[in-house]
Parts: C-alpha cells; sequence; structure tokens
C-alpha cells in the first residue's frame, strides 16, 4: 500500500464547533499525528470555498486521505464523499470525525480532549482505509403505495399521471379511508364526499393505477430499487370482471351486522360495499356474516345477481409484484377512549366519538344526517370535550393537532342542524394553520361556549333540579378558578389519533422505524421528512404523525416526488461496503450460511467454500462478526480499521501492561 | 386594578422547588386536579392554582389552602403532565416549617410537639404503648417469633381505634401465627409528620425506627396501616435491610390462598368497602381486601360509586386526621351517604386513620345505621 | 486509588441506524452529559467481535458500552439478537478477568432516544467513575 499522506480538515461550524471546542489547539494537534501532511480548519468546511479548500490540498500536496472533523457522518460524509470523488480520490479514503453531534454540542467540559481522541482514531482509521468501487443496477420504473386514505390516493395519482405504474394495495373493500368518513372538513367545510370521490374514481380509472383492494402486503424483500412484494388478495366471492355495481344483492341479502364504516351505529348486509361511491364498486361478501359459508344455505345473492358474478369457490390469491420504490401511507387509527372510566365512554349512553359524530352528520350515515340522542330527539345542549388522551403522559404525550379544529367544525355542524348550545371544553386552543384562526373568529361569532379546563369527569349523578335526565360534566374553569359542572345531553370525546393497531407488523415488514409515539419515523425531522431509514421506502400521511388533510395531501405529493426522482434516475448505486470471503482461509463451516438475514451467502459445493453476493449484501457485517476462521472481511469496516480506531481513542490513557 | 409584583417569595419558592417540589415546572394548568381533587365536592380548594402561584412565586403561606390537601393521589394519578402534586404541597409545607413564613395550624403544632416528644402523637406516655394488648396474651417481639406486629400509634393510644389491634392480635393468634410486639421500642413511622411538613422530625423518626426494627432482628412485619405500609415501604430504608412488610390484609389473603384461614360463623351482613388511599392508589394494593372480605361466610360485598382508582379520601391524609375539619366540610360524611345510598349495613374499613376519621365526623344518627368495621374485626368475628 | 479528578474512558459502540442517530439526536437536541464516552460507529452491532470489546479493556479503557437498536428493530433484522448471543459470551469472559459488570453495558436506543443516550451515559460515567480505573491486568497477573 501506498505511504499515507493525510489532510485533515477542521470544520468551526461558525460557533456550533469552534463555540466549544479550542480549535487551534486541535488543528496543532492534528498536524503532529503520523500520516498527516496537513491539518487545516475553516469557518464551514462544507460551503463552496471549504470543499474548495479540501480539493485543492488534494491536489496540491497529493493527499491520499482526507479526514474531516466536523457534523455527523449522518449529515455531510455523501457531501465530502462527493468532493473528494471530484479531484479523483476514491470517496473511501474519506473519513469524519464527528466533533458536533457526540461532541461540541453535548459536552460544556472536555469537548477539546474528545476532539483530539475523535481525530486521533480517524486519523488512524484513515491510514488503513481502501478504495472501493461502487456498483450501479438498474430500476425497476413502478411503485407501490399501501392504503389507500387520501395521502395514498394522492402519492398514487401524482405518480400514474407522471407516466409510471402504481400498485395500490389498500385493506379495506374500498379506497377513501379517514377521509371519507368524515362529513365537511375545516376550515372551508366543503364536504368530504364531494372533494374526494372524483380523486376515488380518478384512481379506480387511471391506466397506470393497479389498484388491489381488500389487499395486504404480506412479504418484502430485495433492495432499494429493485423490490419483490408479495400481495395477498383476500377472497371478495364476487367476480370483479362480471360485477356492474348494480347492488341488487345488497339489496336482496337477508343478513346484517354492525358496520364498521358507520362505526357500529349502524348496519350493513352479509354482502356490503362500505359505502355507496366505493371504489372499486363491487361488493364483497363477509364469510363470517353469510350463512352460505355456515350452512350452504341461503344463496338470495346468486339467485338475483343478474350477470351472476358471485363466486363462491374464490380463493386467498397471492401476487408477486416487482417496484422500484415503496410509499407507506397506512394512516391513523383513534384511541379508544374507554380506559378513561371519568368519561363514561361505552358505560353513559350519547357519550360519543368524534368519528362516530362525523358519520351521524354525514347525509349518508346511520341517520340520515341527523342529529339525535339514543332516545330518537334532537340534544338541547351538547358538550366537547378536546384533548381524550393527547397531551397526556398517561396515554399520548402528543398533542393530535386536528382536534381543536374539527371540534369547532363541530359548533356549526351542530349550530346547522339543532338549536343546541355547544360548549367547548379545551386546554389550549390550537388553530396555527392557514385559515384556522379566521375560522376560529367565525365560530366565535356563531356563538359558541368557551370553557377553558380539562374535565375531571362526566357523570350521570346529578345534584339538582336543573341537571334532572342530563350527563354533567364536571371541569374547573381555570379562567374562572371555579368549578363548574354543565349539564348537557351529548357529550362529544376527542380521542387522540394513535398509530394504527398493526403499525408494528408494518414496520417489521418494510424495515422502519416508529418513533417514540408509535407512528412510523421519517428520516430527518426537518430535510427529510418523508425518507425514512430503508432507502427506496418513504412514509406518508398520518402514518407519520398526526396532521390535517391539507398537510397530508402535501406530504403524499412530496413522497411520490421523492419516489419519481428515484425511479426516473434509471439506476441506483448499492452499497459497496459489503462482505467478502477469503478462498483461502474459508473452511467451507457454512455457520455464515444461516446467519445472514438477506440469504446473500450461498454455498459452492465444488469448491467447498462460502460466497458472498455483491449485491445482496447490505454490509451488516454479521457474518464477518462471526466466522470462525476470519474468512470473512467487512470492507470498510474491517477488523484492522477498527482496532486502529479503538487504538487511536486511547492513545491518551494508560497504556496497558499486557496485550490480548 | 391591583397589580401583583412578582416573586415576593423569590427564596422560599426556590426551596419550594428544592424541597420536591420540582415536578410543578411541568404544569401546564388544564386544572383537572383541581376537578379530581376530592376536596372541590365540598368546598373550593383551588389546587391548579397553587400550582401556578407556585410556578411564578406567589404563594401566600399564610392561608388554609397550604394544609387542606389530604394526600389522597387522586389528582397525582390523572395530571397529564405527570406533576407530583403531593409532592409540591409538601414542600410548600416544608418551607412554612423550615422558614415561618406562615402559619401552622395550632392543633397541627401540637401534634407535631409531641410526636418529637413522645413519638407518638398524644403525647402519651411511650411505656404505655404495649397497653392495648392487655389481656390478650401477646408477647414482646422474640428471635424466635416468626413475625413483628406494628400496630400504628392510633390503634395503640385510641380507645375507639385500639379494637382494631385487638382483633388482628385474636385472629394472629388463632391461626396459630409466632408473633410479637415492640411496645415502647416503636415509635410513629412518620408518616402524617412528614406530609405537614416537619422533614427533620420525619427523619429522627426513621433513624430511631430502623434501629429498632433491625436490633429485633424481625424478617416480616404486619402492619394495621396502610400509612405505615406505604412509608415503609417508600421512605424507609426497610426493603434493603431485608425485612418483609405487609399491610394486614395481604397477610390475611396470604393465610386464606394456603388454606390457612377458616371460618366457623357467619356474618350476615351488606358490606361496602372502602379503598384506603394509601393502601389503594399509593399502593396499588385493591385485591386482597376484597379477597378476605367476600370469604367470610354470609358477607355480601357491594361496591361504593367510588371505588378501587376512584375511591375518595376519608379525610384523614396528610395530617388532616389531627386537625379541624368544619361539618359540612367533611368528606367522611359524603362516603357515608354513598355507603348507605347502595344499602350497606356495614362500611369495612383497612385503616385505622379512616376509623378515626369516620369515628370522629359521623353523626349518631349515620352510625346507627351504618356499622364502622376494620376487616380484621370481621373477620375475628366469623372465625 | 480514586482520586477527586479521576475521570474514566468509556469505549462506545454504536449502531449506525439507531444507537448511533440517538446520540446525535442528543447533539441536535443540545442535551448536555458527560465527555467520557468515545464512539465508534458500526453498521449493526451485529458486526461486533467480541474482541472488539476485550481490544478496547486492553488499551486501557475503564468501560464499554454497546448501543443498538431495540429488540425487532435491527435495520437488518436480527443483527442485535445475535450481538446479544455473543455479548453474554463476553461478560462471562469479563468474569473471569475480574471485571466488574457494571463496566459493560449493552443498551438499546433508538433514533428518537437522544435524552435515553443522554441517560446512559451519564449513568454510565459516574458507575464506572465510582468504581476507579480499571486494573484488569493484576487480577490476570494473580489468576
Ligand atoms: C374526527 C376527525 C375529523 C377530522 N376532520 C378533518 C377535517 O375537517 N379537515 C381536515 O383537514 N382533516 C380532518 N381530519 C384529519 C384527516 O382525517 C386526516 O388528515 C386524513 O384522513 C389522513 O389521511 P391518510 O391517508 O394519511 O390516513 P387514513 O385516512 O387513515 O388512510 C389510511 C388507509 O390505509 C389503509 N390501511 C391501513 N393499514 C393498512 C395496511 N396494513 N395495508 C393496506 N392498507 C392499509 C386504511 O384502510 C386506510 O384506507 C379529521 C380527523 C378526525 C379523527
Ligand atoms: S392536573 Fe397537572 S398539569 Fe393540570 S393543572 Fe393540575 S398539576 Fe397542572
Ligand atoms: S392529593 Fe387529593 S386532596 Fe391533595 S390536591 Fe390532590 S386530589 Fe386534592
Ligand atoms: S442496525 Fe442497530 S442493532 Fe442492527
Amino acid at each position: 500500500m501506498e505511504e499515507p499522506k493525510i489532510g485533515v480538515f477542521i470544520c468551526h461550524c461558525g460557533t456550533n464547533i469552534a463555540g466549544t471546542v479550542d480549535i487551534d489547539e486541535v488543528r496543532e494537534f492534528a498536524a503532529g499525528l503520523p500520516g498527516v501532511v496537513s491539518a487545516r480548519d475553516y469557518k464551514f468546511t462544507c460551503s463552496e470555498p471549504g470543499q474548495l479548500q479540501i480539493k485543492e490540498d488534494v491536489k496540491n500536496l497529493g493527499l491520499n486521505r482526507v479526514v474531516v472533523a466536523a457534523c455527523s457522518p449522518r449529515m455531510h460524509e455523501i457531501t465530502f464523499r462527493k468532493a473528494v470523488a471530484e479531484v479523483g480520490l476514491n470517496p473511501y479514503l474519506l473519513q469524519i470525525a464527528n466533533i458536533r453531534e457526540q461532541d461540541s454540542w453535548v459536552h460544556k467540559n472536555g469537548s477539546t480532549e474528545k476532539a483530539k481522541a475523535l481525530i486521533r482514531a480517524a486519523v488512524q482509521r484513515a491510514n488503513l482505509l481502501e478504495s472501493l468501487e461502487r456498483r450501479e443496477v438498474p430500476v425497476t420504473p413502478s411503485v407501490l403505495v399501501v392504503g389507500g386514505g387520501i395521502a395514498g390516493i394522492q402519492a398514487a395519482l401524482n405518480i400514474a399521471n407522471a407516466n409510471h405504474k402504481v400498485y395500490l394495495v389498500e385493506r379495506e373493500p374500498s379506497i377513501g379511508g379517514r377521509m371519507i368518513q368524515l362529513d365537511k372538513t375545516f376550515p372551508t367545510l366543503d364536504c368530504s364526499s364531494c372533494i374526494l370521490t372524483p380523486k376515488m374514481a380518478a384512481v379506480g380509472s387511471h391506466p397506470n393505477i393497479e389498484l388491489m383492494t381488500y389487499s395486504e402486503v404480506e412479504d418484502v424483500s430485495g433492495y432499494i430499487g429493485n423490490f419483490k412484494v408479495k400481495v395477498r388478495k383476500k377472497p371478495r366471492y364476487v367476480d370483479s370482471e362480471l360485477c356492474t355495481g348494480c347492488g341488487i344483492c345488497i339489496e336482496k341479502c337477508p343478513w346484517k351486522t354492525d358496520s364498521e364504516f358507520d362505526m357500529g351505529l349502524g348496519k350493513r348486509k352479509a354482502v356490503y360495499t362500505p359505502f355507496p361511491q366505493a371504489v372499486p364498486n363491487v361488493p364483497v361478501i363477509d364469510p363470517d356474516v353469510c350463512v352460505y359459508f355456515e350452512k350452504g344455505t341461503c344463496r338470495a345473492c346468486e339467485k338475483f345477481c343478474p350477470p351472476g358474478a358471485i363466486a363462491w369457490d374464490q380463493k386467498e390469491e397471492t401476487v408477486e409484484l416487482e417496484v422500484g420504490a415503496i410509499i407507506v401511507a397506512t394512516g391513523y387509527d383513534l384511541l379508544d377512549p374507554s380506559p378513561l372510566t371519568q368519561y363514561g365512554y361505552k358505560r353513559l349512553d350519547n357519550v360519543i366519538t368524534s368519528l362516530e359524530f362525523e358519520r351521524m352528520c354525514s347525509a349518508t350515515g346511520p341517520t340520515g344526517g341527523e342529529l339525535v340522542l339514543k332516545d330518537g330527539s334532537a340534544p338541547q345542549s351538547v358538550a366537547i370535550i378536546h384533548c381524550v388522551g393527547s397531551r397526556d403522559k398517561n396515554y399520548c404525550e402528543y398533542c393530535s393537532r386536528v382536534c381543536c379544529m374539527y371540534a369547532l367544525k363541530y359548533s356549526h355542524l351542530i349550530g346547522e342542524k339543532t338549536d343546541a348550545d355547544v360548549y367547548q371544553l379545551y386546554i389550549d386552543m390550537r388553530c396555527y394553520g392557514k385559515g384556522f384562526e379566521e375560522f376560529y373568529k367565525r365560530l366565535s361569532d356563531e356563538g359558541v361556549n368557551f370553557v377553558r379546563g380539562k374535565v375531571a369527569q362526566v357523570t350521570d349523578q346529578v345534584a339538582g333540579e336543573e341537571e334532572q335526565g342530563k350527563l354533567v360534566v364536571v371541569t374547573e374553569d381555570t379562567l374562572l378558578g371555579r368549578m363548574l359542572r354543565i349539564p348537557v345531553d351529548m357529550v362529544i370525546l376527542c380521542p387522540a389519533m394513535v398509530a394504527r393497531a398493526d403499525a408494528d407488523e408494518v414496520a417489521r415488514r418494510f424495515l422502519i422505524n416508529r418513533g417514540a409515539d408509535g407512528f412510523f419515523l421519517e428520516r430527518h425531522p426537518k430535510l427529510e421528512p418523508v425518507a425514512t431509514a430503508s432507502d427506496g421506502v418513504f412514509v406518508v400521511g398520518c402514518a407519520q404523525g398526526p396532521k390535517d388533510i391539507p398537510d397530508t395531501v402535501a406530504q403524499a405529493s412530496a413522497g411520490a416526488a421523492e419516489a419519481l426522482s428515484l425511479i426516473d434516475r434509471g439506476t441506483v448505486e448499492i452499497e459497496a461496503a459489503t462482505a467478502v470471503v477469503d478462498e483461502e482461509m474459508c473452511s467451507g463451516c457454512k455457520i455464515c450460511l444461516a446467519l445472514c438475514p438477506y440469504n446473500a451467502i450461498t454455498f459452492d459445493e465444488e469448491k467447498k467454500l462460502a460466497n458472498v453476493n455483491d449485491i445482496l449484501c447490505k454490509g451488516c457485517g454479521v457474518c464477518v462478526a462471526a466466522c470462525p476462521s476470519a474468512a470473512i472481511t467487512g470492507r470498510h469496516f474491517t477488523d484492522k480499521q477498527i482496532f486502529a480506531e479503538i487504538d487511536g481513542l486511547l492513545a491518551d490513557v494508560k497504556p496497558p501492561l499486557v496485550a490480548v | 386594578m391591583v397589580r401583583q409584583i412578582i416573586n415576593p417569595y423569590k427564596e422560599a419558592v426556590d426551596i419550594v422547588k428544592e424541597m420536591g417540589g420540582e415536578a410543578l415546572r411541568l404544569c401546564y394548568q388544564c386544572g383537572l386536579c383541581t376537578g379530581a381533587c376530592p376536596w372541590n365536592v365540598l368546598k373550593s380548594f383551588p389546587v391548579r392554582k397553587l400550582m401556578h402561584e407556585a410556578q411564578l412565586g406567589l404563594l401566600d403561606f399564610e392561608a388554609e389552602d397550604m394544609w387542606a390537601c389530604v394526600t389522597c393521589g387522586n389528582c397525582v394519578q390523572q395530571c397529564p403532565r405527570g406533576v407530583e402534586i403531593i409532592d409540591v404541597m409538601r414542600a410548600m409545607r416544608r418551607t412554612i416549617v423550615a422558614l415561618g413564613v406562615g402559619p401552622v395550624p395550632d392543633s397541627l403544632r401540637v401534634t407535631m410537639k409531641n410526636l418529637a416528644g413522645t413519638g407518638n402523637p398524644w403525647g402519651e406516655p411511650t411505656e404505655k404503648r404495649a397497653d392495648w394488648a392487655q389481656g390478650l396474651n401477646v408477647k414482646p417481639f422474640s428471635n424466635g417469633a416468626q413475625m413483628l406486629y406494628f400496630p400504628c400509634c392510633t390503634t395503640a393510644y385510641d380507645a375507639s381505634v385500639s379494637r382494631i389491634g385487638k382483633a388482628t392480635a385474636t385472629v394472629l393468634q388463632k391461626v396459630g401465627a409466632s408473633f410479637g410486639i415492640l411496645g415502647s421500642k416503636e415509635a410513629c413511622c412518620g408518616e402524617s409528620a412528614r406530609k405537614a411538613g416537619d422533614e427533620e422530625l420525619f427523619q429522627r423518626l426513621v433513624q430511631e425506627n430502623t434501629a429498632a426494627f433491625a436490633e429485633s432482628g424481625a424478617s416480616t412485619m404486619v402492619v394495621s396501616s396502610p400509612h405505615c405500609y406505604y412509608t415503609f415501604m417508600n421512605e424507609y430504608p426497610i426493603a434493603q435491610n431485608g425485612l418483609q412488610v405487609l399491610h394486614s390484609t395481604q397477610y390475611l389473603a396470604g393465610l386464606l390462598r394456603e388454606g390457612k384461614l377458616k371460618f366457623s360463623k357467619e356474618v350476615k351482613k351488606r358490606v361496602a368497602y372502602h379503598d384506603p388511599c394509601y393502601l389503594g392508589r399509593h399502593s396499588g394494593v385493591y385485591d386482597e381486601p376484597r379477597e378476605v372480605l367476600s370469604s367470610i361466610p354470609g358477607v355480601e360485598l357491594i361496591e361504593l360509586p367510588n371505588n378501587r382508582e376512584n375511591s375518595i379520601c376519608c379525610g384523614g391524609g396528610g395530617g388532616n386526621v389531627w386537625m379541624e375539619t368544619k361539618p359540612g366540610e367533611r368528606l367522611a360524611e359524603v362516603r357515608a351517604e354513598q355507603a348507605l345510598d347502595v344499602g350497606a349495613d356495614v362500611l369495612a374499613l383497612a385503616c385505622p386513620y379512616c376509623m378515626l376519621m369516620f369515628e370522629g365526623c359521623l353523626t349518631q344518627d349515620v352510625l346507627d345505621r351504618l356499622e364502622l368495621r376494620d376487616i380484621t374485626e370481621l373477620v375475628a368475628e366469623a372465625m | 486509588m480514586v482520586t477527586g479528578t479521576y475521570e474514566p474512558t468509556i469505549i462506545g459502540f454504536l449502531c449506525n441506524w439507531c444507537a448511533y442517530q440517538g446520540a446525535d439526536l442528543a447533539g441536535t437536541s443540545r442535551m448536555e452529559y458527560p465527555p467520557n464516552v468515545r464512539p465508534v460507529r458500526v453498521m449493526c452491532t451485529g458486526r461486533i467481535d467480541p474482541t472488539f470489546i476485550l481490544k478496547a479493556f486492553a488499551e486501557g479503557a475503564d468501560g464499554v458500552l454497546v448501543g443498538g437498536c431495540h429488540p425487532g428493530d435491527c435495520h437488518y433484522l436480527e443483527g442485535n439478537y445475535k450481538a446479544i448471543r455473543r455479548i453474554t459470551m463476553v461478560r462471562r469472559m469479563l468474569e473471569q478477568f475480574g471485571i466488574e459488570p457494571e463496566r459493560f453495558r449493552l443498551e438499546w436506543v433508538s433514533a428518537s432516544e437522544g435524552a435515553k443516550w443522554a441517560k446512559i451515559v451519564e449513568e454510565m460515567t459516574e458507575q464506572v467513575r465510582d468504581l476507579g480505573p480499571l486494573q484488569w491486568w493484576e487480577n490476570v497477573r494473580e489468576a
């Protein structure tokens, strides 16, 4: 190997590093390290002139290794690799010492000493770095979108309109998600179905979109640009090709159960579409309710179906897809408020959740759009309780972001349908979006009672005449500093938005992470809001965190743009830091074969040697650490490189008396 | 308009924070605590407002409110920001006691003086601490005994509460347990002192008792009071010293599960159980008392509307047992009314303070209709 | 031997996807913690060869802290499960060398747990500081 000529570049990052780390001291220290031919510092090494400094030195001093002491490699490794590559240095001959995130930003004292140790370690490691070649592989130019709520719909349309193939997989019989359950939407009060159904129809008829409803992703393998996906299609027992969507089967079916779409407030048949404008407009038969599956009888639907589309012998099907990018848009659930026993949900009549209220308001809902109590009468007073489980460390610590606004919307809807007095029981009014404050003002003008306080209790234990037959909301009005008892007829709870019940499984399937709040984690909260820890997998909409429709749509389009820029590029570079087997040393023990999570290691029965497939290997290094013959090298993380780094980190502490 | 100057007691407020009221910074003034606090059924007790006053340094240390909290924990259990409200209340009282920035209620001051002098709240002579057991053949604890019984000052000295100790001793004897008491060698657990803000006194009592327990060599201790139980479990170095502490209902439930608790008589009564704050919310013991009660032949166990986690304090916690409560502002009355409403003949208790509070607060008319019995009493009766 | 100014040096092995990101987040969030842990970035805890840990102790580290993704969250599916198994073995070896168990830790830190990382470092630094400098070679010699 050639004699290393290392250049060290120390970044001030304005005062971010220079404020706590003594740059001069560190630079002089670095200059004295073996192999270092130049050590320089600069205000912002990542800037144009900063990069130029590096490039010039590589050219003029003949540097063959570069160490940059700056922010985390997760921030700018790519930037600096590109810079050195531009002057002909292999990008893998660059080493970063993270003296910002893990040093200057977190230590008041001792950051200079630590910076020195980190730089010494980086220099020693750089001594042993080797050039690696990246390979390019072609990208499959299609995208998988998982979840057909407004997020999935928007992303799918964006991509399809750019003339790329989209597979849209939705678990329910129809797309539409939560938005299609809503009545009117804040802050403009436009009707949800009116604005959503045209988009749903566009999805249903788009030549570039293959819609797979009543389906779920079962397995994902492969890597960015080349994913292989298995989708399980549940049997509908209705032939989509033959069905004309006339709905006669639904009319004739005698069997009923609670409608999931109507939050259990209404009924649906055993053969059903969740709602009239469903896309696709092809019913499904629910085998748990249909008696044909239990007793072999009935078959009313079959008798009456004009095109003979009922297909009892349909079986579950698994389809394999190949896609270049994946967009996860699986949305959210509502927190079940029953554990908050003080609010009496499911125990007291006329305590309902917000989504139940939405269904009640909908003209196609279980009450035909009328706002009624259990006994059929109209409420004279309604209390809306905000933050049920949100902003509460006992349930969900975060703010659900839409409740204040939809609660305001409810004041208006209640006013449209009844003469009821409305009480908003809030902790803080959060009306931060475009048009939101204006909406708040408009509703204040419409005459709503605002009571600031977190409700302690909803009870039917009355204390006095005026409470007879009412639900009593007990709270401190924190602005008055007085306890209030508010007798009302109906209580609407605004439960926290939570991650889908199966979020854990979904995260595992797509190799993405979840945050402390349970939602899927974006790679960077500001600069990479839709990327995930898995290259080529993006997350959009409420699957990433609570948000309203405008934000969901914007994010969905962002996800589509990311996916498009990936598949339009045509090729992707694949990791060069993979594992490689030294044929001389491999004893053929096969231990590594079972360990590799990607089945990237094969065994050559003839030569009795293990072999790593470069394209499948992701460079995790599990096999490297496990090989008993030390025959596998983890490129860019070799034992020698890591030992050198450890050595460098510890060179200033007491030397050992014995070696291992 | 009156303008208030911020921070008249800056030091005092810093001390409130220092003395354990630190979590107070998290309060976002939602008011749930006020709504959850049982006092607000009877009178105004602005818990949330106190938190904000403490945040800004505007506490009125002279106010009666400083002493109202019964430390029942209902607010803490629900606070969405995890504010340790009781710690804040205790810190305020500690500030008053330590710095003299406000008055300590007379009755409480006397109680603390007694505690300091004699190790019990009444100032009764220490030698009399074992008198409750006279005639019961209860032995002083010796090394050979299986366990130590710690009755609580109230049981030991209060004439109307000592029946708890007697019943417990009787049950222990009937099941053939080998046990003993420390008598004059033990002192109050100090819980009231701590909640009343007298930290110094509390620490002294901790030291005295810890030494006495260690010297006795006991490995198991049964206590009658949930207050002693909570304090030993959470604020004494007892676990480290290898001493196992059980509340009497836990011990009885254990016997029951082992088949060692046998009954021979029926107690035909409708019994409602009142969860003491320090056994329930503070210690999480809800099932054992119910297990024991429902095993007694003849007992029909009924639940009060506020039960388990939602139980209402008797009004005695946080040192309130030693202070005057005005008629019409007594939580015990609310509780008794609930028991009568559900048709109970007996209100079953598991705490000497509760017993003292109910005995002291209820009118004869109510007492005629509602019997107050400790769980151990009912067990003893049925054996 | 423990003097008032003794500061331990701890080597941290952090996986690229969770612990390293978590530590970065502690930085982005400006959480202050002691500078005693010096990090080595590896792609996955599954890459950590027991010899790395022994090497760190041999070169003078007073403690070693391994940080990875929570079980089930490993970026490479199961690297951390494999690490758990290896690390059980490492623990046994350290015990034989007479190295106190508090000097070695395996912790799960997700990319969103910056505060947890800061807390772990603080705790471990304190613990190892209390133990004093590691002089395990003396034990080895005696044995
Ligand atoms: C009561 C209430 C009222 C609201 N009112 C308004 C309003 O007035 N204005 C406004 O702007 N916002 C409002 N919102 C917010 C709005 O509902 C969301 O912003 C929006 O629905 C988010 O869309 P999404 O596509 O991300 O998620 P979702 O609507 O939840 O869609 C997710 C889709 O993915 C599917 N899915 C889930 N898991 C899987 C899986 N594993 N495989 C396949 N498919 C899967 C689901 O079936 C669903 O179709 C309201 C929210 C609530 C709770
Ligand atoms: S419940 Fe907690 S956050 Fe709410 S006002 Fe009381 S102390 Fe503050
Ligand atoms: S502990 Fe009980 S008495 Fe004290 S403030 Fe909280 S709820 Fe009220
Ligand atoms: S990537 Fe973090 S432990 Fe495997």
